[in-house]
C-alpha cells in the first residue's frame, strides 16, 4: 500500500530550509484539563485521530527537488512534557515526525512544526484531540462543533488543500518596506526558552481597548510598540531611530472561507516610525488599526499570496535542485522573513468550546517559537474570561516583557504573572 | 500578592517578580504554599553519539577497500605497487573524516594539525616512492603553514568571544602574506619566476582582510553586512 505524502503548502516552504542546528519554527498549543492526564487514554485518543488529521501525523522527508511531507510509520507516541516549551525539534525528530502531543499533570499539549499547520489549524487538532480524550476518560458525547471535529467522517479534499494556490491573485504586490528596529540580549547558550505568562481578564482588556476605539489585537500591539519605541529611545540615544513594526498574523480562512488544516495565513507589519514624533497611545491605536484594516482585504491579500506563489511556480525554481533552493530561500527569509518586525504578537481570539466539553477544559494556551535573529515573540488566547498573553524569549533580559505588563497594568488591566525562571 | 515595582499580580508562593527580579515581601510564619509551577523538571536527553555506526561503517568499508587493493595489486605485480597510493590516502582519508566521528565531541583544535599531519605523511610517502626530492623544500612547508593558519582560525573563533570580523579579517591578511611565502617555495623548488601570481593573490585577500576588520570597527557597516550575509 503506497503512502500517503504531501507536497508543502507554500508558507511551509520556507521552513525546512531556515531550520539551523538549534532553532526552527515551532509553536505549542495546550489544554489543561480538571483532571491529571490518563497516559494511555491520551495515546488511544491520538491514535483515533490518526485517519481524520493524515497532514499533521506526517514526517518531513527530503526529495531532490522540494521537501515533503510523508505519512509517519505507525502510531504517534505522546509523551511527558518538559522542563520548558518548545524545546528544540532536531532535523533526526522531523524525520521521524513533524508533531509531538505531550502531557504533564493536567495539561495536554501539542508542539508543531510550523510547515505542518498554522495557528488556527492546529486549534482544531487540539481541540479535537480533549474531546476525544474527554469522550473516553468520562464517556461523554462531544458534538463536532466550535472547531472540533468528527473523528468518524473521512478527511475532506479542501481540509488538506494549500489554500494559497487557490486564493492567489494574478499580480503579485511587492514585499518591499523598511526594515525595524531589533530587540537585542544576552542569548542563553543552551536554548533554554523563557516564559512569562500574564493572565488578564478578557472582560476588562476588551474594556479598554474599546475606550481606545480598537480591537484587543491592535490595542496590545500598540502598547507593545509604544514599549519598544521607549527601548529604543533608551538603547540607541544617538542614532536614527528606526520604525518599531510588529509582525501580526492574519487568518485568511475568514477571508476567503477556506476549510483548510494546512497554513494559511499572512503576517502584516503594522507599526509606526519614531523619526515623525512621539506617538500617544490614541494615536498608535488609530494607525495601527487603519493600517491593519487597509491591509486586510482580500484583494490586496491576493496580491500578496501571488507574491510568494509565483516565484514558487517559475520554472527554473522548480528544477532547481533542493540543496541551491535552499540557499535562495534562506536569503529571501533573511530579506524579508525577520527583518520588518520587531516581534510577532499572534493572537488566535476567543476559543469556543462545546457546552458538554466546558466543564473539564481549565485553561488553554498558545505560545510560538522565538525566530532566528529576534529574541522574543508574544502570543495571545482567550478562554471564557481569561485571556493568556505568553512571551517567550532566549535571552536573559526581561526588560519588554516587564515594560509590557507594567504599561498595562497602568492603562488599568489587572494581570496576574506567572512563569518558571532558571534554577526555580 | 504583587509587585511592588511593576504592579502585576504573582502567583502565590512566588518568591521574586519574574519580570524586574524584586523580592516579594511575605510577612513571617505566613502559611503560603510553594509555587506550582506549570512545567516538568525534565530537560531533553543529551544525544548520544549519533555518528557511531557510520564510522562502523566507514572503517570496515576503507579497510575493505585496502585489502582488496593490495591483494590485487600484489596478485598482478608481486610488490605494491598503485596500491600504495590507494592505502596510503585511504588512511589519510581516515585520519581526516572518519577519525573524529569515534568521538562525542571531537575538538577541531587537535583534529585540524592531526588532519595537516596526515596530508603531510601522504604526500611523503608520493615523494619518497618517486624519489623526488620536493617534499622538504615545498610541500611539508606549505602543507604546515596551511595548517598552522587553519588550526589559529579554528582555535581563535573556538575560544575568543566576540571580534569574528577582526578574526576573519586578519587571517585573510595572513593568507595573503603566506601566498607570497608559497610563491617563494614553488620558486626553489621548481625555479619558477618570483612574484608571478602571489602579489594579486596577497592583494585581493588584503583587501578583503582590510574590509572585514573596517567592519569590525565601524558598526553601522558591521551591520550592513550582518544583515546582507544572514544565510
Amino acid at each position: 500500500m503506497s503512502k500517503f505524502w504531501l507536497r508543502l503548502d507554500n508558507a511551509a516552504l520556507i521552513f525546512p530550509a531556515v531550520k539551523r542546528p538549534g532553532w526552527c519554527n515551532v509553536f505549542r498549543q495546550s489544554v489543561s484539563l480538571r483532571e491529571d492526564i490518563d497516559p494511555a487514554l491520551l495515546q488511544e485518543a491520538a491514535n483515533d485521530l490518526k485517519p481524520r488529521f493524515p497532514s499533521l501525523y506526517v514526517r518531513l522527508r527530503t526529495g531532490i527537488f522540494w521537501y515533503y511531507l510523508e505519512e509517519i510509520r505507525g502510531p504517534l507516541t505522546v509523551g511527558q512534557d518538559f522542563a520548558y516549551p518548545l524545546t528544540h525539534m532536531a532535523t533526526k525528530e522531523l524525520h521521524t515526525c513533524c508533531l509531538r502531543i505531550l502531557y504533564y499533570r493536567n495539561r495536554i499539549a501539542v508542539e508543531f512544526f510550523h510547515a505542518l499547520t498554522d495557528g488556527t489549524g492546529g486549534m482544531i487538532f487540539l481541540k479535537t484531540l480533549a474531546a476525544r480524550y474527554i469522550a473516553l476518560k468520562y464517556g461523554i458525547d462531544i458534538p463536532a462543533l466550535d472547531g472540533i471535529l468528527d473523528i468518524g467522517q473521512q478527511p475532506q479534499p479542501e481540509e488538506i488543500e494549500d489554500s494559497f494556490l487557490r486564493y492567489s491573485g494574478q499580480h503579485a504586490m511587492s514585499r518591499s518596506e523598511p526594515n525595524s528596529y531589533r530587540l537585542k540580549g544576552t542569548h542563553e547558550k543552551d536554548g533554554v526558552r523563557h516564559l512569562i505568562t500574564g493572565v488578564l481578564p478578557t472582560d476588562k482588556l476588551v474594556e479598554v481597548a474599546h475606550s481606545y476605539h480598537a480591537t484587543v489585537t491592535v490595542f496590545l500591539v500598540a502598547v507593545m510598540a509604544q514599549v519598544i519605541t521607549e527601548m529604543q529611545a533608551k538603547h540607541a540615544p544617538n542614532r536614527r531611530p528606526k520604525p518599531v513594526k510588529i509582525t501580526v498574523p492574519v487568518n485568511l480562512r475568514r477571508l476567503y472561507g477556506s476549510k483548510t488544516l494546512r497554513n494559511f495565513v499572512l503576517t502584516l507589519n503594522p507599526g509606526v516610525d519614531p523619526q515623525l514624533g512621539a506617538f500617544t497611545l490614541d494615536d498608535l491605536c488609530n494607525g495601527i488599526s487603519a493600517q491593519l484594516s487597509a491591509e486586510a482585504m482580500p484583494q490586496i491579500m491576493a496580491a500578496r499570496i501571488a507574491a510568494n506563489v509565483i516565484p514558487q511556480q517559475l520554472a527554473i525554481l522548480r528544477i532547481m535542485p533542493l540543496f541551491i533552493k535552499n540557499l535562495f530561500l534562506r536569503m529571501v527569509y533573511a530579506y524579508v522573513g525577520e527583518t520588518k518586525g520587531c516581534l510577532n504578537i499572534s493572537n488566535l481570539g476567543v476559543v469556543k468550546l462545546p457546552e458538554p466539553m466546558r466543564p473539564y477544559v481549565e485553561r488553554m494556551e498558545f505560545i510560538i517559537g522565538v525566530q532566528y535573529t529576534y529574541p522574543n515573540n508574544c502570543s495571545v488566547v482567550s478562554l471564557g474570561n481569561a485571556t493568556y498573553v505568553n512571551m517567550i524569549r532566549n535571552i536573559r533580559e526581561t526588560e519588554l516583557e516587564q515594560r509590557f505588563f507594567s504599561r498595562l497594568v497602568e492603562l488599568g488591566v489587572p494581570v496576574t504573572i506567572e512563569s518558571k525562571l532558571r534554577g526555580d | 500578592m504583587y509587585c511592588v515595582k511593576c504592579g502585576v499580580r504573582l502567583t502565590d508562593g512566588t518568591e521574586r517578580c519574574p519580570l524586574c527580579a524584586t523580592p516579594v515581601w511575605i510577612p513571617k510564619n505566613a502559611d503560603i504554599p510553594k509555587a506550582n509551577y506549570a512545567y516538568s523538571s525534565v530537560y531533553p536527553k543529551k544525544k548520544d553519539n549519533e555518528r557511531f555506526p557510520a564510522a562502523i561503517f566507514l572503517t570496515i568499508a576503507l579497510a575493505v577497500v585496502s585489502i582488496v587493493c593490495l591483494i590485487f595489486c600484489l596478485r598482478t605485480y608481486g610488490a605494491i605497487r598503485w596500491s600504495g597510493y590507494v592505502m596510503s590516502g585511504i588512511a589519510a582519508l581516515y585520519i581526516i573524516a572518519v577519525l573524529p566521528m569515534w568521538f562525542r565531541h571531537p575538538n577541531p583544535v587537535v583534529f585540524v594539525p592531526i588532519s595537516f599531519i596526515a596530508v603531510s605523511a601522504f604526500l611523503l610517502y608520493v615523494c619518497l616512492y618517486n624519489r623526488g626530492d620536493w617534499f622538504l623544500s615545498f610541500a611539508f612547508p606549505v602543507v604546515m603553514l596551511l595548517g598552522i593558519l587553519t588550526t589559529a582560525a579554528v582555535s581563535l573563533f573556538r575560544y575568543v568571544k566576540g571580534g569574528k570580523l577582526f578574526i576573519i579579517g586578519g587571517l585573510l591578511a595572513a593568507l595573503g602574506a603566506s601566498s607570497m611565502l608559497i610563491e617563494y617555495f614553488e620558486h626553489i623548488t621548481f625555479g619558477t619566476k618570483m612574484f608571478s601570481w602571489s602579489l594579486y593573490s596577497m592583494s585581493t585577500f588584503f583587501l578583503f582582510g582590510l574590509f572585514l576588520i573596517l567592519a569590525g570597527i565601524i558598526q553601522s557597516l558591521r551591520e550592513w553586512l550582518e544583515r546582507r550575509s544572514f544565510l
